[in-house]
């Protein structure tokens, strides 16, 4: 979320002047984007011989930063650098700013598919079956339509997502019935497309 | 064998040729049995009620008849049917339970012709050939559907914002499918992307096109 980069956090971005390499400071960056984790932390201690603490709150400073950057759509290095205070370490800055900037369309659209959402549709097969036969009528030839729809349902918090499947019958009344409805919808679209 | 019965100067066609039809019945229950149902094997009960319907007068049966055709032609009615026999056993005087009976075995004969799949000759051609396509395009429509889609709602929208990105313009579509699952309908959400409604639109086209070919 998009909370305000504060002055502390600024400060907790100056340790990374101890990292060995523009690689590490990359690494760091990108990964604490995603939910901050202790192992992150740990690992950034290490690399940056500072203590675990530090550690931890560098890393929440960086995923501040980055999200902001993500929800204002700062895409302009200029935008960026606008954030920094004055007295900031200046390579550093730039650093950080090119790599913010690298990585900005990818999470945004990371971003948006993670967004919240019913069940995304994710494959559709069909079938178009004959039917010669049933229980009310001895012999007849009569098409039907099968579709199956598969779904997946991501759940953030377990990080586990569920595919349902969902398979429909359709007469050819309701098949013409879908196509009319679904010619409006692009209709409609193109109305929209062309504003 | 060709029975002129009461009734020619009817207005109502369908009902006088209804009419014909199960007097053609009521005087010859046993060659009927035989002719056309050789393969089936019928209680000696429906042999009973079939002369049993010969002692209603012509009012009485044409009521019964009005009382039958209306149940073939809406099979989903059958409380209605089960209430318009009752009252008609009430109104004559009779008990109900009997005359259900009886009725039970009346409808044998237009369903046991939609099974056989009798040619239009051997059921009184000209009496009957109306009837017989309704029927028979009803009973098609009876046939068992799994998952029967009854419904289709859907919305169309645009993403403005969301928490992690300000301001954004993706086009989203939202279906909800209405899903047959035996007595009972389930609802089924989902939501598509551009370029997957257009698939989708697609692979119907193609559907329908496929289906097509076979009419």
């Amino acid at each position: 979320m998009a909370a305000a980069v504060t002055a502390e956090d600024f400060t907790n971005l100056q340790l990374l002047l101890k990292a060995p390499s523009k690689d590490a400071v990359r690494d760091v960056c990108v990964q604490s984007h995603r939910a901050p984790s202790r192992l992150l932390a740990e690992n950034t201690a290490t690399t940056l011989s500072i203590s675990a603490a530090q550690a931890a709150q560098l890393v929440q400073s960086l995923h501040v930063l980055s999200h902001h950057v993500l929800f204002y759509n700062l895409s302009s290095p200029e935008q960026i650098l606008a954030l920094f205070p004055d007295s900031f370490h200046s390579s550093l800055k730039n650093l950080i700013t090119k790599i913010l900037l690298e990585n900005s369309p990818t999470w945004r659209t990371e971003a948006l598919s993670n967004q919240i959402s019913l069940p995304q549709l994710k494959e559709l097969d069909w079938r178009v079956d004959m039917v010669t036969g049933s229980e009310s009528v001895s012999r007849m030839s009569v098409p039907t339509c099968l579709v199956q729809f598969k779904m997946e349902d991501s759940c953030h918090s377990g990080g586990s997502e569920s595919v349902s499947t969902v398979t429909v019958e359709l007469s050819r009344e309701s098949l013409d019935t879908i196509l009319d409805g679904l010619g409006r919808i692009r209709d409609q679209l193109s109305v929209v497309a062309g504003k | 064998m060709r029975i002129t019965g009461p009734g020619s100067g009817r207005s109502n066609s369908s009902t006088s040729a209804v009419f014909f039809f199960l007097c053609f019945y009521r005087e010859t229950v046993n060659k009927i049995m035989q002719l056309h149902f050789t393969k089936d094997v019928l209680p000696d009960s429906v042999s009973t009620d079939f002369q049993n319907l010969n002692k209603f007068n012509e009012q009485q049966f044409l009521r019964l008849i009005e009382i039958l055709f209306q149940f073939l032609l809406e099979p989903k009615e059958s409380d209605r049917f089960m209430q318009q026999l009752s009252a008609f056993a009430g109104d004559h005087g009779m008990s109900a339970g009997p005359l259900r009976n009886l009725m039970k075995s009346v409808l044998l004969v237009p369903q046991g012709a939609l099974k056989k799949n009798l040619s239009q000759e051997q059921i009184k051609e000209d009496l009957w050939a109306e009837h017989y396509a309704v029927l028979s395009r009803l009973a098609v429509r009876q046939t068992l559907m799994v998952n029967q889609l009854v419904d289709m709602d859907w919305k169309f929208g645009v993403t403005v914002g969301t928490s992690e990105v300000q301001k954004v313009g993706n086009i989203f579509l939202q279906l909800k499918l209405v899903i047959r699952k035996g007595n009972s309908t389930e609802n089924v959400y989902m939501e598509l992307t551009l370029p997957q409604f257009y698939h989708f639109l697609h692979e119907m086209e193609r559907a329908k096109a496929s289906m097509d070919c076979f009419s």
